[in-house]
């Protein structure tokens, strides 16, 4: 029997809703089949907590007097973005401080001001009739800020690539550490209990769907930059291959430190871990069919990142199952994986996640808008002259 | 019986002859795992020693009376649990399963099985690892 999202709430709020973790749920479905499942269960819980480079914060810090135009901005001196009005700015996770390079970035600075740090704020300025001031030199902290939100542009990725190296030397990557000579694979999904892997075909999630995020109840936004929804899917419709992202947004001043983190990739940069959780309302027999999944079910390409090009061959195809069972074989050779996202942190945002709603303090919003199916990537061609 | 222990050396014993004392007069022997001396001359010297319980016990108060700090230790590769999200990295980083995931998906540290190559101080995302020396 079919329910809407209105019906659902209206259990949440007599505190008789089901819900369960897309991990729990695969059990109920086998002991029960998909149609009772279905029945029985309201909401299914997924979440995820790993790197997410396309993340960041908008920020306003309000008027000091005399008012400055701020220009040059940093914070613990982490450039942020000057180009938005007089004490707006934009301060990306990615971006490494002019002192401790990569060691601390955008990411350690919002993760310093949902811990409730004080926070370096320097500003110049060129001086304006209506902005006078030329600098301003200044602590604060979350609770001084007018506003202060994550919008991340691109998270949660769908499914991702498995990592290995075939080369003879190491690779320091966004995908860790790669051993030489096809040392180890690495891989960074929470499989079976990862939002989109769940929900495939974006029938729950779109533009205004609520959501966990780093403790603070959030939006899906919109779509996710590199959003590709037209690449290849199983018989069942689960992306094989990096597919749908979300851009999340969430404030910052209700967030749990817990949840956001600064992350240091060797040789590489600044990333963040960020903490989602994302509810699947279990509408009909189709969507609990989708969260049944299973990670033997969930197929990834384990990928070459010594081939130093955009196009990287695929070694073998394999399963979450295969990834997690703690080594994977190819061509005869056993090789070690290693996970990059907590699931052991995912596994807490889910139980969160369903905490909240068991007690009445989260309910599901029918998203406004749904995102695009066959929606097809681009790449970057290289025009010299710009004479087209 | 074998030990490993981290001495470290103030100023003022820097320079010394300890480790000598140490086979002469204890009866001990040592494999050096690593050595250095800072810019205030503070020296560190991580041994694993080996010899009678007793004589390993007396060669330890003998540096402690001579201003050594000695810190018996497992591994110089320490995990801070507050900082750990259980994330994995170290895990791709550490060829001989030192560190590894347990069923549920926790970090564990095998002290013993580690051989401080200190990859997985640079693997860390969180920095939640941390190397004595």
């Amino acid at each position: 029997m079919a329910k809407t999202y209105q019906e659902i709430n209206e259990k949440i709020a007599r505190g008789d809703a089901v819900i369960i973790t897309a991990e729990e749920v695969i059990g109920i479905v086998k002991e029960r089949g998909i149609k009772d499942a279905a029945d029985y269960v309201d909401v299914v819980t997924t979440a995820t907590f790993g790197p997410m480079c396309s993340s960041g914060a908008f920020i306003n810090f309000g008027h000091s007097d005399p008012p400055i135009r701020m220009g040059e901005i940093s914070l613990n001196d982490v450039e942020a973005y000057g180009g938005l009005a007089a004490v707006d700015t934009y301060l990306g996770a990615t971006q490494p401080s002019s002192d401790k390079g990569i060691e601390y970035g955008g990411a350690h600075v919002i993760h310093d001001l949902i811990a409730g740090k004080e926070v370096h704020l320097v500003a110049k300025s060129q001086g304006t009739d209506c902005y006078p001031r030329k600098s301003i030199d200044t602590w604060v902290t979350l609770e001084d800020l007018n506003e202060a939100y994550l919008f991340n542009p691109r998270n949660i990725y769908q499914n991702y690539n498995a990592a290995i190296n075939t080369s003879s030397q190491r690779l320091y990557t966004y995908m860790g550490i790669l051993q030489p000579n096809m040392g180890n694979i690495t891989y960074s999904t929470s499989g079976e209990l990862s939002p989109l892997l769940n929900d495939p075909l974006l029938k729950t999630i779109g533009m205004g769907t609520k959501i966990f995020i780093g403790g603070a109840q959030g939006y899906v936004s919109w779509m996710g930059t590199q959003f590709n929804t037209a690449g290849p899917r199983d018989e069942k419709g689960y992306p094989t291959t990096p597919g749908a992202t979300l851009a999340l947004i969430g404030n910052m001043k209700e967030m749990n430190p817990k949840y956001i983190r600064g992350a240091v990739y060797e040789k590489y940069g600044t990333s963040m871990f960020v903490g989602v959780g994302i509810p699947i309302p279990i509408l009909n027999e189709e969507m609990m069919a989708s969260v049944s999944v299973e990670n033997k079910d969930l197929y990834t390409n384990v990928i070459d990142y010594s081939v130093q090009r955009k196009a990287k061959p695929s070694l073998k195809k394999v399963s979450y199952a295969e990834l997690r069972s703690g080594s994977v074989d190819i061509n005869g050779k056993i090789i070690k994986t290693s996970p990059l996202s907590s699931l052991k942190m995912a596994r807490e945002i889910a139980d969160e996640l369903s905490y909240w709603m068991k007690n009445g303090k989260f309910y599901l919003q029918e998203p406004i808008l749904s995102f695009p199916m066959g929606n097809s990537l681009k790449g970057l061609e290289i025009n010299e002259g710009g004479l087209r | 019986m074998t030990k490993k222990i981290l001495l470290s050396f103030p100023q003022s014993a820097t320079g010394k002859p300890m480790a000598m004392e140490l086979i002469k007069t204890y009866n001990l022997d040592f494999n050096i795992l690593k050595a250095s001396i800072d810019d205030n001359v503070k020296g560190t010297l991580l041994l694993e020693i080996m010899g009678e319980e007793a004589d390993i016990n007396a060669g330890i108060v003998f540096l402690r009376q001579n201003q050594i700090g000695v810190m018996e230790i497992q591994s110089v590769v320490e995990v801070n649990k507050e900082d750990c999200v259980d994330c994995g990295a170290c895990t791709a980083a550490c060829t001989v399963n030192a560190l590894e995931m347990d069923e549920n998906w926790e970090l564990i540290h095998h002290q013993d099985k580690c051989l401080e190559c200190m990859l997985c101080v640079k693997a860390c995302p969180t920095r939640a690892i941390h190397a004595l020396i």
